[in-house]
């Protein structure tokens, strides 16, 4: 065992200057711009959903929209406050209320008003670019989170992967429903809970072992 | 486990730069220099090595003395005090010179506390320390079924005139090389050999004697 006055010495002698992190909230706020960016380009790409301003009419929609995006905000800005060893715990509670109003309101419209199936029926293509979305937001939104976030893998892994990939979910079902129509419950539901399950699933198996891939490194190889 | 970290946390005191009473008597009641280690770390951040190297080496009692209480083990604890010196030294970005420094420090060091005991609970759990016990059992001498024949093989040795006695004894039983097989007996080597190969000739047919009847 290597004695602690030379670890001191060693790890002193290996002070590069680093660059501090900037406020969470800013940090945040990046990661948010980067999700705009990504629906933007979607949005040119593949068209918004001919009835979306229709659908923003109603209530139920329009705040399960606005509950999800904030969702997503909000898990966010909580990710990278929890993320800093001098930050509160509590901060996790942050995004719960909307994610509450959400999951809620979800539940409520498949109580009041059940549809099978559409007038269209479930069409195999649409879900096939319903889940070519899904991907595409996901994806370099993940990646940048994990990236944006490396420096909490010695602190609270599992805290802020579950924040993290709970804003992924939530912006994720933001795009998904502001792209594809969905009809049927089924689907809604689907695309909701299981997008948002399937991140925080995800997150919770192979966090850590992400995380381990792009966690600073001190000089030498500790395990 | 209902955690109340802020509990097992000392009080924080705020010390001057002139630094009266860190390192008194009570060292159970450590100090965090707040203002000192923020700005020893903000200079760390910036590349200053001989700041950081003073910051480590001040926070280095503090941590042992926090380590102290949930290590038992004296190297437990060292291992514990170098483990959040490294974890220090990978997050360094993260710390804020204008928040205080002794709540990022203590988040840290109670992590790795918490990880730390969470291994050995894990370790504690699989694992079976080898004890004397364990290695009195695999030395060959304790075992009795061994030790009868080794009884049997002595006897047998005995019987064998005195030179085949010596050669088997020192080239078998001692595991000498023929040369200092050699030296030892003032025996030639062939001689040596021979003796060795008759010993072990006669050694065969008298146990293979005595098993029979």
């Amino acid at each position: 065992m290597i004695k602690t006055p030379d670890l001191i010495a060693s790890l002193a002698a290996n002070a590069t200057p680093v660059r501090r992190l900037r406020p969470p909230v800013m940090r945040a706020a990046c990661w948010l711009l980067l999700a705009a960016a990504v629906l933007t380009l979607l949005a040119v790409n593949q068209g918004i959903r001919p009835d979306l301003a229709q659908r923003l009419q109603e209530p139920a929609f329009a705040t399960c929209m606005a509950a999800s995006l904030l969702t997503g905000v909000l898990a966010a800005i909580s990710a990278f406050l929890v993320s800093l060893p001098d930050r509160s715990r509590l901060w996790l509670l942050l995004p719960m209320p909307a994610l509450v109003l959400w999951l809620s309101n979800i539940g409520y419209q498949c109580l009041v008003q059940w549809i099978d199936v559409g007038p269209n029926g479930v069409s195999l293509g649409e879900a096939a670019r319903c889940f070519a979305t899904l991907v595409l937001t996901s994806l370099p939104l993940s990646l940048a989170m994990l990236v944006m976030l490396r420096y909490a893998a010695p602190l609270r892994p599992t805290a802020v992967t579950l924040m993290g990939s709970l804003a992924v979910a939530a912006i994720t079902a933001t795009a998904l429903s502001l792209f594809h129509t969905f009809d049927a419950t089924v689907m809604i539901l689907m695309w909701n809970l299981g997008t948002a399950v399937l991140f925080v699933g995800l997150a919770g198996m192979f966090g850590r072992t992400m995380f381990r891939w792009v966690a600073p490194r001190t000089f030498d190889a500790r395990d | 486990m209902t955690e109340k970290p802020h509990d097992r946390v000392p009080s924080l005191k705020l010390v001057g730069t002139d630094g009266s009473g860190v390192y008194g008597s009570d060292r159970a009641e450590p100090v965090i220099r707040d203002v000192d280690w923020s700005i020893l770390m903000a200079r760390a951040q910036d590349g200053d090595r001989s700041a950081y190297h003073r910051l480590l080496q001040e926070i280095a009692p503090y941590l042992r003395s926090l380590a102290a209480r949930r290590h038992r083990d004296p190297t437990d604890a060292e291992d514990a005090v170098q483990d959040i010196l490294l974890t220090i030294h990978s997050i360094r970005q993260t710390y804020d010179p204008a928040r205080p420094f002794g709540p990022w420090l203590i988040t840290i060091a109670n992590r790795r506390f918490i990880d730390r005991l969470r291994r050995q609970g894990r370790v504690r759990a699989r694992e079976t320390p080898l004890t004397t016990e364990h290695e009195t059992f695999s030395e060959p001498r304790a075992n009795l079924g061994e030790s009868t024949d080794r009884r049997e093989l002595e006897g047998a040795i005995a019987e064998l005139p005195p030179r085949q006695q010596q050669a088997i004894r020192l080239l078998k039983l001692r595991e000498m090389s023929l040369k200092e097989a050699a030296v030892a007996s003032g025996m030639s080597i062939t001689s040596l050999k021979v003796n060795t190969h008759r010993a072990l000739k006669n050694l065969r047919k008298m146990l293979v004697d005595r098993s029979e009847p």
